[in-house]
């Protein structure tokens, strides 16, 4: 029996769907067997992101309507073994489903899949309750800023009324250059406010935005700070025990060293 | 000229911290707000029990959590009349 976890965050736009897109990829690519959902019903992404817009013709909606079976739904992604979406209905919205309904799709990817993963919409409402229905786990996304850590706690609240857990976050859009400098809230702070467990640090990186625009997930390309971060989290999902990096800014020397010492 | 030493040659606070204390008493209402009915019913009932030993007037009576450090902190404030005299009902 698979896993189902739902990528949440409460504010919008700090990386839920980068990171369910990235995260997918990386555990199909570990030979894991994976189901992406697209929970954002009326407002979906995860599809145009992972770059299969244009391969979608059946909706999570059309498995809930009986117009078709969800075997038939699913998009394999054919650039990596393992890995299919189930893309959210654009035409309706969020009050269309249940959260049974949701439930009923994880609780049926969970007998064929080793990871669901089911990507939230912003907010608290209906979306991020279909969202969380089906899931065991949790994966809250925030970047370091007033704004996204408070919603963030939010949700967490809300995910621990539910009994989900573990609860693990990702700190997003991480700068070591602000942190260095005194300007940005460093782990240590963030943690020390959300009282949850950290899995992992993505770096700020440019090559979020190329990679969206070509609709190729950061972590096909193994070199990118923020892939290598994608990877890793990936890895500590399998169950493996990665040290978190330190990525705060270190001198020209240490890097140079880090560098030449890093493990490929 | 009343600008200090301080002010002059002194660093401004990092924004990193002054993000932190903001984000940390907000945080602390958030969770009380979560929490309202629950408070309300800890007040009514700890001045249900306390009556049996005070007299005091219900309305002065405040319950409130407060942050301190990283725990919060339950403050019952009641300000009584006098004691009951518990020989008399015995």
């Amino acid at each position: 029996m698979g896993k189902v976890i739902v990528v949440t965050s409460g504010k919008g736009g700090v990386g839920k769907t980068t990171s369910t897109a990235n995260l997918g990829t990386a555990l199909a690519l570990l030979g894991k067997t994976v189901a992406v959902v697209d929970a954002d019903v009326g407002l979906r992404n995860l599809d145009i992101v992972m770059g299969l817009e244009s391969r979608i013709v059946y909706t999570s909606m059309d498995v809930i309507e009986k117009q078709c079976e969800l075997s038939k739904a699913l998009v394999k992604d054919r650039r990596v073994d393992g890995l299919m979406l189930l893309a959210a209905s654009q035409k309706n919205n969020k009050d269309d489903i249940q959260p049974a309904q949701m439930k009923a799709i994880c609780d049926k990817l969970r007998t064929t899949h080793d990871f669901v993963l089911v990507d939230s919409p912003a907010g608290i409402e209906r979306g991020f309750s279909n969202a969380s229905a089906g899931a065991d786990e949790a994966i809250v996304v925030t970047t370091p800023d007033v704004s996204a850590i408070r919603d963030a706690d939010r949700i967490i609240g809300l995910l621990q009324n539910e009994r989900i857990e573990p609860i693990n976050l990702i700190l997003n859009r991480f700068s070591p250059e602000l942190v260095g400098n005194g300007s940005m809230m460093d782990q240590a702070d963030v943690l020390d406010i959300l009282n949850i467990d950290l899995i992992g640090i993505v770096p700020e990186d440019s090559g979020v935005i190329t990679s969206t625009n070509r609709g190729i997930p950061l972590v096909y390309e193994d070199t990118s700070p923020g892939s290598q971060a994608y990877m890793r989290i990936a890895r500590r999902l399998t169950g493996q025990r990665i040290p978190i990096p330190d990525l705060e800014h270190k001198g020209l020397l240490t890097n140079i060293v880090n560098w030449f010492t890093r493990k490929r | 000229m009343n600008i200090s030493i301080k002010q002059l040659f002194g660093r401004r606070p990092k924004s990193s911290n002054i993000a932190k204390q903001r984000l940390k008493l907000v945080i602390t209402q958030d969770r009380m707000d979560v929490d309202d009915r629950f408070m309300t019913r800890l007040h009514n009932e700890l001045a249900e029990v306390l009556a049996k030993y005070f007299e005091f007037s219900v309305n002065s009576v405040q319950v409130s959590l407060k942050q301190k450090g990283n725990s919060y902190v339950l403050v019952a404030d009641f300000p009584y009349k006098k004691f009951h005299d518990m020989n008399v009902g015995q």
